[in-house]
This record gives structure tokens, sequence and C-alpha cells, in this order.
């Protein structure tokens, strides 16, 4: 039996230049751009989805550290910030970051999206809004939380010791079904239990007639006047990058979901950055810091979920912690020491656990800039002085879990201090010593804001609805829109947008829900694609 | 004077001839490093990873120069370039921070003894300067990947890859593998096979069970 009818390209399938007309044009397959790409074509739209990496298959996925993240993500994985040196990463792949992320999902807790709608003039974002938009791409994919018997030792080390703290915490709701605990999240799932969007909402997007180009980069989005008319690029070779056929897709309507790294350089290459002056601007990460903690017994870390439990204990104080795994390659960089000593802290692997801190940092901002040449982006970055005290209280709280659960000693990885300690009173200068950005190790966590949404066209790039301010049919549906960092991992939130967006573009083309879609409150109206979205008040 | 100029002028080409490209075993072939990229990947993973620790091999044998080399292979062309110009920085760094001996220490990092490799190497590690710290973690960065990667110390770390059994699903019917054409898919409708069904790894794995 032959493999389904549908027009997938792969980069061995292009023979020649090529021109392709749609009615929508999705640049970016990751959880933006395939749930839109799906949405849309659900709604009877003619779309084709462009995605510059390849799609990758069980075969195809590597478990060394090294070789994975050459692979799989953009610069190699060497990826930093300037100003304050973070590394950070964005995929290049079919499926985008949900092929090697942790299938972590959260809404935006509710008073994250009212700031949200009070900072930044916005009228229908707030968590009542989005939920019928979470509920629908939650029961989609299965989002749930994850369950005790995949959790593996490590993670419940985490519960266990919050418990005893009396903090609150909670199992990760994932977009999984059928997790083993493989911990491979970061490398390709083998046995396919993460629902990444390669293998969900892409394949669903070309049952319902969506072409989806593979291994093509989209270098420039075509514009007459005040409307988009598609995007132009290159074929490019899996993980040479080498350019090779032109291509060019002429659409109704665009939607750019090429990240929060990449949407904003391709609006900046194109001259449609907008009079705003915020295009690339507004930067913002949730810098994370880790600390590992040494257990008198094996903790087996290898098995388990990748991430299996989360507390947002302390949201409002400005961080999340959550549990971790990665290639213990890729975890021993984080080990103190060299020579012997290093050896022998490798030695203790097997009684090892990970547990990490996002923070929310809103005062930290930066910007990105096209590179000289190419698309890639030149990311600045700083860290504000008065975000410091969030990363260090963070610190210290994952150190206290950490002994409450009985661990026997942490290594919290800051200059200046023990490589090690053995006890909560050692571990309380990580709250009270003076340190520079410079002494911590920083993580690059999820990307925001570079074509944030604002109510004022002066003060964002794009509407409430995703679309630029400056263009009447040209769309953002990636983490740039977020006006803010959301305080919890931000995929099922990208996802609901991605949703919403695509049906605002969908009511607009005068498509029917119908079998596969999806009415949001109040949004009734036709037309032109492009046109003011229904009760989005106009411009 | 002008022929003192030329002298010297000579004598300071030989001296940065001989240091940078003299003296280096030959690079096996096939190899995208060059010998003296080699040699200093040899020289900084033996010091990070010493003969006689706990572990069953030393940085050397577990073959990290040629890890590095087959990495350096697969990355893209500006982080080859990256990648390179950081082993260049650190192997000739010891002109400005350099090792024990006021002109011994000052020899290339891959030309000194052992001892003085991972006091070199401590220094950046240690360093007050963020930019010496962050050097010497990027590199150690890179050589633990290959350290890891050998199956020796995999062994001893309880690190041994594991086999899982891959479902066939929908999208193998759709993609092919990274490079090749559609037309090489193998897997039909009568291929796809029951989804993963949860049983936890850490329970089944061979070698896994506690």
């Amino acid at each position: 039996m032959s493999a389904p009818d549908v027009d997938l390209r792969a980069y061995a399938d292009y023979e020649r230049d090529f021109r392709e007309e749609a009615d929508v044009v999705v640049v970016g397959s990751g959880p933006g751009g395939a749930v839109a790409a799906r949405e849309l074509a659900a709604r009877g739209l003619r779309v084709v989805l462009v995605e510059e990496g390849p799609p990758f298959t069980p075969p195809d996925y590597v478990q060394d550290g090294g070789f994975a993240m050459a692979r799989t993500l953009r610069e190699g994985g060497l990826r930093a910030t300037r100003g304050t040196v973070m590394p950070t990463m964005q995929a290049i792949a079919l499926g985008g970051g949900s092929l090697v992320n942790s299938a972590i999902c959260n809404r935006a807790p509710a008073f994250v999206l009212d700031d949200w709608c009070g900072d930044y003039a916005l009228e229908h974002t707030t968590r009542a809004d989005l939920d019928p938009h979470y509920d629908a791409v939650g029961a989609y994919l299965g989002i749930a939380p994850t369950p005790d018997p995949v959790q593996g030792r490590r993670n419940l080390l985490f519960r266990d010791g919050c418990e005893k703290l009396g903090v609150s915490c909670e199992p990760i709701p994932r977009n999984v079904r059928g997790c083993r605990g493989s911990g491979e999240c970061f490398t390709g799932c083998r046995p396919r239990a993460k629902q990444s969007m390669d293998i969900t909402y892409v394949p669903d997007a070309l049952r319902l007639g969506a072409t989806v180009l593979t291994s093509a980069r989209v270098e420039q989005v075509l514009a007459s006047g005040r409307r988009a008319v598609g995007v132009a690029g290159r074929v490019v070779a899996p993980f040479t990058g080498r350019p090779g056929h032109r291509f060019e897709v002429r659409a109704r309507c665009v939607v750019l979901a090429a990240g929060c790294m990449a949407t904003p350089v391709l609006l900046e290459r194109s001259g449609l950055a907008g009079p705003s002056g915020h295009n690339g601007r507004n930067l913002q990460f949730h810098p994370g810091v880790a600390v590992m903690g040494i257990f008198p017994e094996d903790v087996d870390p290898r098995f388990g979920a990748t991430q299996g439990y989360q507390s947002h204990h302390f949201l409002a104080e400005g961080f999340k912690l959550e549990t971790l795994w990665a290639p213990p390659a890729v975890l021993s960089v984080r080990m103190p020491g060299s020579g012997v000593e290093l050896e022998r802290r490798l030695l203790d692997l097997p009684r090892l656990a990970v547990w990490d801190a996002i923070t929310s940092c809103n005062r930290s901002l930066g910007e990105v800039v096209p590179r000289r040449r190419g698309l890639d982006p030149v990311l600045r970055w700083k860290l504000h002085p008065l975000d410091l005290p969030i990363l260090k209280e963070a610190l210290y709280r994952l150190a206290e879990i950490f002994f409450a659960a009985g661990a026997d000693s942490i290594l919290p990885g800051v200059h200046g201090l023990p490589d090690e300690m053995t006890s909560l009173a050692q571990a309380r200068a990580l709250r009270s010593c003076d340190l520079r950005p410079g002494d911590l190790v920083l993580g690059g966590n999820h990307a925001f804001c570079t074509t944030r949404m604002h109510g004022d066209p002066a003060r964002g790039v794009v509407d409430e609805w995703g679309r630029c301010h400056h263009l009447d049919n040209l769309y953002v549906a990636d983490s740039g829109v977020f006006p803010r960092c959301p305080s919890v991992n931000p995929m099922w939130t990208v996802m609901a947008l991605a949703h919403r967006t695509a049906h605002a573009i969908a009511d607009q083309a005068g498509r029917s829900p119908g079998a596969h879609g999806f009415s949001p409150p109040g949004a009734a109206g036709a037309g032109r694609l492009g046109a003011t979205p229904a009760g989005a008040g106009g411009r | 004077m002008r022929f003192a100029a030329l002298v010297v002028g000579a004598a300071l080409a030989a001296w940065i001839t001989r240091r940078v490209w003299g003296g280096h075993p030959p690079a096996p072939p096939g190899a995208v490093l060059c010998p003296r990229e080699l040699a200093l990947l040899a020289a900084v993973a033996e010091a990070v990873f010493p003969p006689g620790g706990p572990l069953p091999r030393s940085g050397g044998e577990a073959g990290v120069p040629a890890y590095v080399d087959r990495l350096v292979a697969a990355s893209a062309p500006r982080q080859r370039r990256l990648m390179r110009l950081l082993f260049a920085a650190v192997e000739h760094a010891t002109l400005v921070f350099p090792g024990p001996g006021l002109w011994r220490g000052r020899r290339r990092l891959s030309a000194q003894p052992l001892a003085a490799r991972i006091a070199v190497l401590e220094g950046w590690r240690t360093s007050s300067l963020f930019s010496r710290r962050l050097v010497f973690a990027s590199l150690r960065a890179i050589v633990t990947l290959g350290y890891f990667a050998d199956r020796e110390v995999q062994r001893r770390l309880a690190l041994d890859p594991f086999a899982i059994e891959s479902p066939i699903c929908e999208a193998d019917l759709l993609y092919p593998r990274v490079g090749a054409s559609r037309a090489t898919i193998a897997f039909g409708l009568g291929d796809l096979t029951p989804p993963s069904d949860g049983t936890p790894l850490h329970a089944s794995a061979p070698g896994a069970a506690r």
C-alpha cells in the first residue's frame, strides 16, 4: 500500500524554480505556524506552509547531545545573546521547537493576561477570551498532567521537597500520548509520544489539502502598498543551508510564524518593519538558572519525563520552578571543576537531579537585528540590575527544595561561591551574596515581544489579532506578538493565539466554521482577507 | 639598520611559523581540522580528563579530537569558523596568560606538559574575567561532548545507549529520511503500528531497572 497522496515536498524533490498560489501562505511550522496552517486549511482555505528545516523521522534522531544540536538547532545550538551573554536556541525542523522541547503546556496566568490588557491597550486578550482557544488546542493535542508512573525519581523528589516545605507544585501538563519516560525530549522523541507539530497539526493540514514545502527558506515578504502579496525564497540543503532553487508563493494573506528571533529580521529585510520603530525591539526572555543536587541514593536520572513537575508558587515573585533533564553530556557542561575533580563529579551522575527556574525579568530588554549578511539575527540583551535579585531568590529556593528532598549537596554553578554546598545554611549565600550577571550560568529560555501586540499602532507592531498595524493582510503568529513575557512556558499560549488569528482570518474570508472548524465567540463577518476582524474595533 | 630590521623580521616570521604550524603530528586522512587544531584538542582533552583518574579513559584515549572533528564537519560554516577561532585563541593565549615558567609557560598550550596545561586551564576556569571563563566553558563543553561519546565512559557512568521501538505513525508515511526524496518512503498504510502504550521505560529497559 502506498503513502497517502498529499502535497509535501522534501529537499530531494525540488527539481527547478517554482511558483505557487494560495489563499494563505504560512511561514514557519512551529507551534504557531502549524496550528494556523491546520486551522486555516480546516476552514477551507488553500494553504501553503513553508518551513526552512527538513522533516525528521526517528531514524534521523541522534542521542548524542552535540550532533543533535548541530542538526536540529539554528547556528548549531551555539546562538547566544550579546551584552549579557546567554545561550539561546531556535529549532530548524518541521515542527519547529515542538520537536525538541519538553512538551510543557501551561496557560498564561490570568493576572499576566490582565496586565497585558491593561498595559498594552488590548481588549480581547483576557484569560476568558483565550480559554476557548486553549481548550481547542488542548483537546486536539491531548494535553494532560504527567502521570506518576512515568515521572521517574528525579521528578518525584522535587514533589517531595516542595511538599515538605509547603510549596505548591503540580505534575507538568504536556502534549504527549503514551510517554514512556525516556527523557529524550531534547533529541527527538523516539517513542513518538510527544505530540509535536510534525506528527499532529502538520499531517492534519496536509490531509485537509495544504501544501507543505520543507527545506524552503523564505527570504522576503512581497508587498504592494498596504498589502502583502506573497513570499519569495530559496530551497536550502538540510544542515548546510546551501541555497538551491528559487521559489515564490503568491497569496491573499501572509502569516509569519518564523519565531520571535526570525520574524522581525524577515520584516526588516523586506522593508516592512513599519513606522512604529518597535519591530525587533522589546526582546525578552525567561532567563533560566539551574541547580544540580546530589542525592545519597541512585535516582536513575535518565529515566522519567524530561520535565515532569513544576511549581507556580513563586510566580508573583517573578519565577517558576521546574525539573529538568537533557543529554548528560550537555548537562555536564554545568558541572564545576576540571581534571580529576570533574571526573569524580561525573561519577555522581546516577545520583544527580537538575531543577531549574525560569524567571520573569520584565525589565531586562533587548533587540533582534539582522546580521550584515544572511537571515540569522544578532541578539542584544542585557540583564537589568533590578532583575538580578529574582534570579538569586530562585536559586536559593531551588537549594531549599533540594535539601528538603534529602540531597546530600548541591552544585549551584555560581562564580565566586563554593562549587559544592552541603547545607542550607551554606546555600543562604545564594540569596545574600553580591552577584554580577556574569557570575551566573544563564540560559535564554523562550523569547518574546519582538513584534509585540499593542492597541496603539505607534507602540506595537501587530494588533490583538496578530495583524501588522501597517499592512492589511500580514499577520504574525509566534511568540513575538506577546507584549510581555508570560511567566510560564509559552507554547500553549502561542498556539492559542495562532488559533485565534487563524479563525479571525478565516472569518474575514467568509469561510464557515464547518466540520473541522472553530467559531470564536462573537466572531462573525465575511469579506476580503485582511479586513478588520469583527469586534476588533478597527484602526 | 635596515638589515637588522630584516633579520628581526625574518626571525619573528620563523618564530610565528614554528609556533603556529611547527611540530604537529599529521592529521588523519579526511580530517576537517588541521594538525595544530587536533593537537590542541588532544592536549586540552588530556588536561580536562587526565589519565589516572577514576574514569576508565583519559580524554585522549576517548577519541575526543576525532569526535570534535566530526562535529565541526557537521556544523554550518559560521559555527565552524567560531569553533576554530576558539581553538586558536586558547592555543596561543598563553602569550598573555602563561603557564608556569617565565618562557616555557608562554609556549603554545599544546606544547606544554600536562601539569602546566592543567594549571593554565584552571586559570581560565577560575578567572575573574567573565570572558576568560566563557572561553573555558565553551572549550570544555566541546571536549565534554566528545568524552561522553566514548562507549567505555558511557558504560562506567551508566549511560549506555538503550533501544526504544518507534511506532510507525502517519507521519512516517509522509516524510522521507532527511535529504531523501519522498519516493524513498518505504511505509504504507498497512505498516502502521499501534502508538506507544506508555509503559514506563525505567521498569522495562534492559539494565535500567533499579
